[in-house]
């Protein structure tokens, strides 16, 4: 590319560099000192520091309730994810077939995007609540069981997952109605005529084009099921029953500021800070890919 | 009827169930937040509003000091949209139109943001805001909040699909780089930063974790904490209630500016999709 | 024109030094709700009777947000000169080397205090060797509450509360058979609750003499009567007796909507629970129940202190000094005891409540005295434990009573987990600290 504005040179740096400073100042600081912090423990009130090398690592690793939460937090995602993205394309599809209002169905559907985590959790909450609740009274009716997610895991972290998949639904539709009206209609028209059934061509041609949405929209869950939620669980079920939904980020809070294991807490950020990595990477691969097969 | 109408209304019926089931937990929040302590007590629960949605939210409102942490939230929602929507327009200029040293390299570094959330530095940015003296303060919520991955590369792309003529024209006007972003580059870009605009609102308002963790006095809270205190003061009752209605109107302002801006929303997210 | 710029900043600057000579004194504390009217009313009336000294109470979130940005705030140089700090967070504060024991502070300043007209229980839960390093002020235990319209319902008599845990079992089954309620008893603060059962019979809950003679280094669970403890929770649980209530004051709202007729909670919930139960039934409170064939000890002091951050002024800490002092003076006291359900910290200020009849016009605010007062105060086990790294065990605990009842973990199971954290837990901290 060619500079538009050639003969500058200082201003380019004045232009970006408020932009740098917050990053560098907020962001890249923070995760160096966290890095640091990782090797070493600390007393709570600073007086005495130790260099305890890759033990908080070891530590984290052979502490059960370290690895169940690594589990609690994959499964949770993956119900997030999975369940999510599922049911929000399959409404996307049945928004975007020829039919009138459109228009009407996305801003039917968009909403819950406006929610905040922590609002989704309050109405779970309510709807969950183990004596006034209604999902409580239908489930017992339907089924005679009646569930109280303060006392247990199973239902609590389905619940969870139930308010964070209604809560992304939203978002998740109106990419994937984006998306939808992507994919050209000329491939799918010609696979009809060729005598595919609907369902073939779905997974033969619509869904392949719409791998870079998916993509996107996986990072996007993972980022939201790994870190968004948290005002979600801290509202819900404060990571309980029996660490039944503390996911890592809620248990990171929990070392970190209240049982005030610093380190240790350091140490699961720089863990976390890997397994976003791994992930934008894999998101930025699937994309750039992509963008290869379109030039 | 044609086997088309019927798959038609096959269509609408299937998305109406729908539709139902997911705005039915919206619809019971509603129904709460207008009952009296007795209803809001009675199970099976009930499904017809009561008649006490003002008192309850007036209740809630005075309980947790609602108003302010309303302000609270408007201000720093504000404040950040409209800090990253500039940040973002200026460096994304910056690394379209211009050559300078350390593009290459600074622009990873502006795309980290994504790969740095809050909770993989949030110990030691929290000792930095107590060490700056920003606990309980607007700094602590505004500032760190203020880069943002998704606005350059919206930005960027845009910028980058507007023909060189229209820069060319400016130069030989005699234009700087800065008059021809104000008059020319800015105006064009007006969906996009309304799409910004909704995109940075609708996240900031709802930010949870860090406001929960820098602010501790009830005056500098933000509204999304005030569900946290609607549900623990007093504790001595969960008054759904009154927790449903205080919930009503912490949600709404995002709910709105989504409503309002909801096709500069849509064109906002088919760019961010195509990227 | 200058000359007169000049000495109109010379006068601001002067009114300005003016305003500097009052002596501000930063407090922050965690009283949220009903309390905070009653602490608020107390500043007030002491700045008004002291004008020289302002002290600005500052909300700071709950117990364990104030006690982090308490810690925060000291290694950054932003400290208050005073904080409130829950008892868990009391051998933190005696290891930090960041605060002044209040025992000190009459002699710094030249002056001399009676430090035995404090309530005995208390006086002992907050000394190192004999002397009080925080200054009490909101102190609490924990009690049964119970819902006399309820016991009536079930034909047990309102005024026999159950005292031992086979009676619990025992009422809980009549009351479920009378359809009264479908659950029966509730906890708030369970992990309180567990602490509070260990020192009521006298048993040690952690080494070194409950971490009161040297740092403790593992806890002494599960042994059998923390097993007991804990098959009774579960097998209570099973029966659809004991509902689990979450941790803190959730439980209390499932109490005041009628939805169970008894809750194990702190004393500090009493005028709360008064207030939203009147009107709808009557409130009894008792003892906290007990297993009949084992030893006794005591309930233990809970709620939380003030502590004195060290590095002030003589003028701050003498301001601070005087702040305490107003706090314990017997009207005071009475104020915030009648206000909220804590105990008055002062002898006099209980005698005073005696004399003038309370205890006869609201018998509930007696009970927990009755209780602490009756139990022995000679055991360190009766004192209950001190532990550096108590807010992360109690944590651990709190999940394990969640396990067992879910029968997650066999009640065994689950207190051994909870032991292994919380051993790992003490070593670090004595690591550290030693």
């Amino acid at each position: 590319m060619e500079a538009r504005f050639p003969g500058y040179r200082l201003l380019p740096y004045i232009l970006i560099l408020p932009s740098i400073a917050v990053i560098i100042v907020f962001l890249v600081v923070p995760f160096a000192m966290a890095v640091q912090q990782s090797f070493y423990r600390t007393s709570p009130f600073g007086t005495t520091t130790l260099f305890v090398g890759f033990d908080n690592y070891s530590q984290l690793f052979s502490a059960p309730e370290y690895v169940q939460s690594l589990l609690t937090t994959l499964v949770f995602a993956a119900l997030v994810i999975g369940g999510g993205l599922a049911l929000s394309l399959a409404i996307a599809i049945l928004v975007t077939r020829k039919i009138r209002g459109v228009g009407f169905y996305q801003v039917a559907f968009i909403w819950t995007y406006a929610l905040s985590p922590a609002v989704a959790g309050i109405i779970w909450a309510l709807l969950f609540d183990p004596s006034v609740g209604l999902g409580t009274y239908l489930i017992q009716q339907l089924t005679g069981y009646r569930i109280n997610m303060r006392v247990s895991g199973t239902p609590a972290l389905l619940i969870a997952a139930a308010a964070a998949v209604w809560n992304m639904l939203g978002y998740n539709i109106c990419f994937y109605i984006a998306g939808l009206q992507n994919v050209p209609k000329e491939f799918e028209e010609a696979a009809r005529v060729d005598g595919a059934s609907p369902w073939r061509t779905f997974w033969r041609i619509t869904f392949p084009m719409l791998s870079p949405t998916t993509a996107f929209l996986l990072f996007t869950n993972t980022i939201y099921a790994f870190f968004q939620v948290f005002g979600l669980i801290d509202i819900l079920t404060q990571g309980g029953p029996g660490g039944a939904t503390e996911i890592l980020v809620y248990k990171l809070y929990r070392d970190g500021f209240i049982r005030l294991r610093v380190n240790y807490a350091a140490a699961q950020s720089v863990l976390l800070f890997l397994m976003v990595a791994a992930m934008a990477l894999f998101q930025l691969r699937v994309t750039t890919r992509r963008a290869e097969y379109s030039r | 009827m044609s086997k088309k109408t019927l798959y038609k209304i096959g269509v609408h019926g299937t998305l109406i169930l729908i539709l139902a089931a997911v705005a039915f937990p919206l619809y019971f929040t509603f129904v709460m937040g207008t009952l009296n302590h007795q209803e809001a007590y009675a199970f099976p629960p009930k499904l017809i509003p009561g008649n006490q949605l003002f008192a309850n939210v007036a209740e809630a409102w005075q309980r947790v000091n609602l108003g302010r942490l309303m302000v609270n939230s408007a201000v720093v929602a504000l404040a950040v949209t409209v800090g990253k929507i500039i940040l973002s327009i200026l460096a994304a200029f910056a690394f379209t139109h211009f050559h300078f040293r350390g593009r290459i390299l600074l622009f990873p570094l502006c795309m980290v943001t994504q790969m740095l959330p809050l909770p993989v530095r949030i110990i030691p940015a929290y000792s930095l805001m107590a060490s700056f003296g920003w606990l309980n303060t607007y700094y602590a919520l505004i500032i760190p909040y203020l880069a943002s991955t998704t606005g350059l590369l919206l930005f960027r792309q845009f910028f980058l699909t507007v023909p060189d003529e229209l820069p060319d024209a400016a130069r030989v006007d005699g234009a700087g780089p800065l008059r021809y972003l104000w008059h020319v580059l800015i105006p064009l870009s007006r969906t996009n930063i309304a799409a910004l605009f909704v995109i940075e609102f609708v996240y900031m308002w709802n930010e949870y974790l860090w406001p929960l963790i820098v602010t501790t006095d009830p005056k500098m809270r933000v509204a999304q904490i005030g569900l946290k205190m609607l549900i623990t003061t007093e504790r001595t009752t969960a008054e759904w209630n009154i927790i449903m209605a205080g919930t009503l109107v912490i949600m709404l302002p995002p709910l709105v500016i989504l409503i309002l801006l909801r096709r500069q929303f849509a064109q906002g997210i088919a760019m961010q999709s195509t990227k | 024109m200058k000359r007169v710029v000049l000495i109109a900043g010379l006068l601001v600057l002067m009114v300005a030094g003016l305003a500097q000579a009052k002596t501000t004194v930063e407090f922050w504390h965690a009283m949220s709700g009903s309390r905070l009217k009653v602490l608020e009313k107390i500043v007030s009336d002491f700045n008004a009777a002291h004008p020289d000294v302002e002290v600005r109470a500052v909300f700071t979130g709950t117990y364990e947000e104030t006690l982090t940005r308490f810690i925060a705030g000291y290694r950054t140089g932003t400290a208050p000169h005073l904080v409130q700090v829950y008892e868990v967070g009391t051998q933190t504060m005696i290891d930090s080397g960041a605060i002044i024991p209040v025992y000190q502070i009459p002699g710094m300043l030249g002056e001399t205090w009676d430090w035995a007209q404090y309530v005995r229980p208390i006086v002992l839960y907050y000394s190192v060797d004999g002397d009080l390093w925080p200054y009490p002020f909101s102190s609490s235990t924990f009690m049964l509450y119970y819902n006399k319209d309820h016991f009536r319902q079930a034909g047990l008599d309102p005024n026999k509360p159950p005292t031992t845990w086979d009676e619990i079992e025992e009422y809980g089954e009549k009351l479920i058979q009378a359809g009264v309620v479908s659950s029966v008893l509730s906890f708030g603060w369970p992990d309180c609750i567990f602490e509070q059962e260990l020192a009521l019979h006298n048993y040690l809950y952690a080494d070194n003499e409950n971490g009161r003679a040297d740092l403790s280094t593992k806890v002494t669970w599960p042994d059998a009567f923390s097993v007991k403890l804990f098959e009774t929770w579960t097998r209570l649980s099973q029966k659809g007796i004991f509902l689990y209530g979450g941790p803190e004051y959730d439980a209390n709202a499932a109490f005041t909507a009628g939805k169970i007729s008894m809750l194990l909670q702190s004393t500090s919930s009493l005028d709360g629970i008064l207030k939203t139960a009147q009107g709808k039934f009557e409130v009894g409170t008792s003892f906290l129940p007990r297993f009949a064939d084992e030893p006794s000890g005591n309930s233990v002091i809970g709620g939380s202190s003030l502590w004195v951050r060290k590095g002030q002024s003589e003028a701050e800490l003498r301001a601070v000094w005087e702040f305490l002092k107003y706090l314990s003076q017997t009207d005071v006291a009475i104020y915030w005891h009648k206000g909220t359900g804590y105990f008055p910290t002062t002898n006099a200020a209980l005698k005073e409540l005696m004399d003038s009849g309370w205890f006869v016009e609201s018998p509930n605010h007696l009970t927990a005295f009755l209780q602490i007062l009756s139990g022995r105060q000679d055991t360190a086990a009766a004192l209950g434990a001190r532990l550096g790294p108590f807010p992360e065990i109690r944590d651990y605990i709190r999940t394990a009573i969640e396990k067992a009842c879910a029968g997650t973990l066999s009640p065994e199971a689950a207190l051994a987990e909870a032991a292994a954290k919380a051993n790992r837990a003490l070593q670090e901290y004595r690591s550290l600290i030693k």
